[in-house]
């Protein structure tokens, strides 16, 4: 469970400081498919960046299984990333010198499980997002489609509690992007892995389950699909 | 060893940066290996030249001499060196000695006249000790008590050649002139240029006739088996000849040339540190682009979990993938110099004419390589390259995981 505790953000650029979340409470549960949506500049990124540990906050507290973030060292947010954490990116951000299986196989280095288990791990996660024929192909012999499946097994491979897409579409033609949702979303309803997105696209909110809509650095509305499979609010 | 492989395919990805990096480092150590081998080479060489034409390894003189040795003061010499050479013949160790006689003279073609070295040899002991006569190069060496080698640059100075006559003037040790007719039996060409260019070598009976020495010798110079051994074998010739006498190694009768060859070293490893200085900017330069241009791809592994000793870890492998292969092409390189250099050898002659420098070396320099140096050289290179990686790393690991990622 992702808990958000009056979370506020500043940017300094320049002599200027600017505000980019303004005081943001929000209660994700386990196994949600929600999306944070909202116009440039919203903070939508940021929220999500701030919640996967990749940046920090200006004041409040973010809650991940009852832990609060705030008072973790650089080493131990890495090791709760590592942990529990998946991220897809909008430009995908796969190690171009590394095959699909190799990329994959990245977040399982450091975690310490079996030769055995990760290779089982790696092949079914392949399989599963429908690149088993790809395993030896590197990022520049895939499309973007199959670049951001190969993203998807990797942030799932190592079974995280919770993956954080930021706009994961954006760099995909509107079919490709459907495809990945609807990966993700079976993904979501099979494995229970909390997804939660960065998006101002809307295929990415019609899948969603919950819509929180962010506007200049607040929460402006938090919608439940409650027809969609998956809204746990 | 996942890592080492990622490292491996990073290097490969600009293949030609790489390899020009590794090429710098290569440059660097090869200029090391081949300056350290010629340098060995040299001060070998001196060493055996001193050793063989001049001092032996080591010399005994009557207590007092080698103080005034420039002046040639023929009053303090070694009134009696038989019982010492047998004496010092005696230690286990010994492989030859042989006295000498050294005086200050003038030689006359009948047009010119030179100042040079006699050299008084016992014909018989001599070579047990010294190259001599081995160097003869035309005509024959010593035979009677009326000959004489020269060198052959006093020759072409003095226009000479065996057969020719030639006079020699010099003062004996009761201040009287006396000058003697010679005929030149041979030409000795040592490259050394005490024996080349400024001395006459002649029987020592005759040098001490022209001395009035009687029987004895300005000194006595002894070969021994094991150079290393050097020291405890002038405690042992100190002993055997008594507190008359004392014995100084041929690093110390030629210290200014030695203390020279330190200096030289000096310089040769301020040249090599910049050599590798420049290295290693080559290396920060490759590393801090391959940095540089990827801190998005370290923004993802810091995403996925790695720590920054991990992500570190990476980067240090490229170094020193760098550096190994740089090492390698370096050291291989510095040995196909260096062996050239001992086979072959390098000729100086046309560079300098050693009499000039007065430095006893030949003009054919020939290197003399260390083994150790090299496996030195070969870990330097790899270290100094994972080394100099550490600071274009810290600038990257330092960033939060979200700066990293959105790094342009």
């Amino acid at each position: 469970m992702i808990e958000t505790r009056g979370v506020y953000k500043d940017y300094q650029v320049g002599q200027v400081l600017y505000p980019a979340l303004r005081g943001i409470d929000v209660t994700i549960k386990g196994g949600e498919f929600a999306a944070i949506a909202g116009p440039s500049g919203s903070g939508k990124t940021t929220l999500l960046n701030i919640i996967g540990c990749l940046d920090t906050m200006t004041k409040g507290d973010v809650l991940i299984d009852g832990v609060s973030i705030k008072k973790l060292s650089g080493s131990e947010k890495a090791k709760l990333r590592g942990n529990k954490i998946g991220f897809i990116f909008q430009t995908f951000n796969l190690i171009p010198v590394l095959t699909a299986y190799e990329n994959v196989e990245m977040p399982l280095l450091i975690l310490k499980i079996s030769e055995t288990e990760k290779e089982l791990r790696i092949t079914d996660m392949l399989n599963e997002v429908g690149l088993a024929e790809y395993v030896h192909r590197r990022p520049n012999e895939m499309s973007g489609g199959q670049q951001q499946r190969v993203a998807i097994a990797r942030a799932l491979v190592k079974n995280p509690a919770m993956v954080l897409a930021d706009e994961p579409t954006a760099n995909l033609d509107s079919s490709t992007g459907r495809g990945i949702l609807e990966l993700m979303k079976d993904l979501n309803q099979r494995h229970g892995t909390t997804f939660v997105f960065s998006t101002h696209d809307q295929l990415v909110m019609d899948f969603a389950d919950r819509i929180i809509m962010l506007r200049d650095g607040k929460v402006i509305s938090d919608e439940n699909k409650p027809n969609r499979k998956g809204s746990t609010r | 060893m996942k890592l080492l492989k990622l490292a491996w395919r990073n290097v490969l990805r600009h293949k030609r940066r790489s390899l020009i990096t590794a090429a710098a480092v290569s440059v660097g150590l090869t200029a090391m290996i081949t300056s350290n081998t010629l340098m060995n080479g040299m001060d070998k060489m001196t060493s055996a030249n001193i050793i063989d034409y001049e001092t032996g390894h080591l010399e005994i003189f009557a207590r007092g001499y080698y103080r005034e040795e420039g002046m040639f003061p023929l009053d303090t010499i070694i009134e009696d060196p038989r019982p010492l050479e047998n004496a010092v013949r005696k230690i286990p160790g010994v492989r030859g000695v042989t006295p000498r006689v050294k005086f200050p003279a003038r030689v006359s073609n009948g047009i010119d006249e030179y100042p040079i070295i006699g050299i008084g040899i016992n014909i018989r002991t001599d070579p047990e000790v010294f190259r001599t006569k081995t160097a003869v190069i035309i005509g024959e060496y010593l035979k009677s008590i009326d000959d004489i080698l020269i060198g052959t640059e006093l020759a072409k100075t003095m226009n000479l050649e065996p057969g020719s006559m030639m006079t020699l003037i010099t003062r004996d040790r009761n201040g009287t002139f006396n000058a003697y007719d010679f005929i030149v039996s041979g030409l000795i060409m040592t490259e050394h240029p005490l024996l080349d260019a400024n001395a006459v070598i002649m029987d020592i009976e005759m040098a001490r006739e022209l001395t009035a020495l009687g029987k004895g010798a300005t000194e006595i110079s002894v070969r021994i088996g094991d150079e290393l051994r050097i020291e405890e074998m002038r405690k042992e010739i100190n002993m055997a000849t008594g507190a008359d006498y004392e014995t100084y190694t041929y690093k110390e009768l030629y210290a200014s040339i030695f203390e020279v060859s330190g200096f030289k070293r000096m310089i040769q490893l301020m040249v090599a540190l910049v050599v590798i200085v420049i290295s290693a900017v080559g290396i920060v330069n490759t590393m801090l682009m391959a940095i540089m241009e990827r801190i998005p791809e370290i923004g993802t592994l810091k995403a996925m979990g790695f720590r920054n000793n991990v992500i570190t870890r990476i980067f240090l492998y490229e170094g020193g993938i760098i550096g190994l292969f740089g090492s390698l092409i370096g050291v291989l390189f510095g040995l196909v110099f260096s062996i050239y250099m001992i086979v072959v050898g390098i000729d100086f002659s046309s560079v300098f004419d050693s009499a000039d420098l007065n430095y006893p070396v030949k003009f054919l320099i020939r290197g003399d390589l260390d083994p150790v140096m090299l496996l030195a050289v070969f870990l330097f290179g790899i270290l100094v390259s994972v080394l100099v990686t550490l600071w274009p790393l810290r600038y990257a690991t330092r960033l939060q995981p979200f700066d990293a990622l959105r790094h342009i």
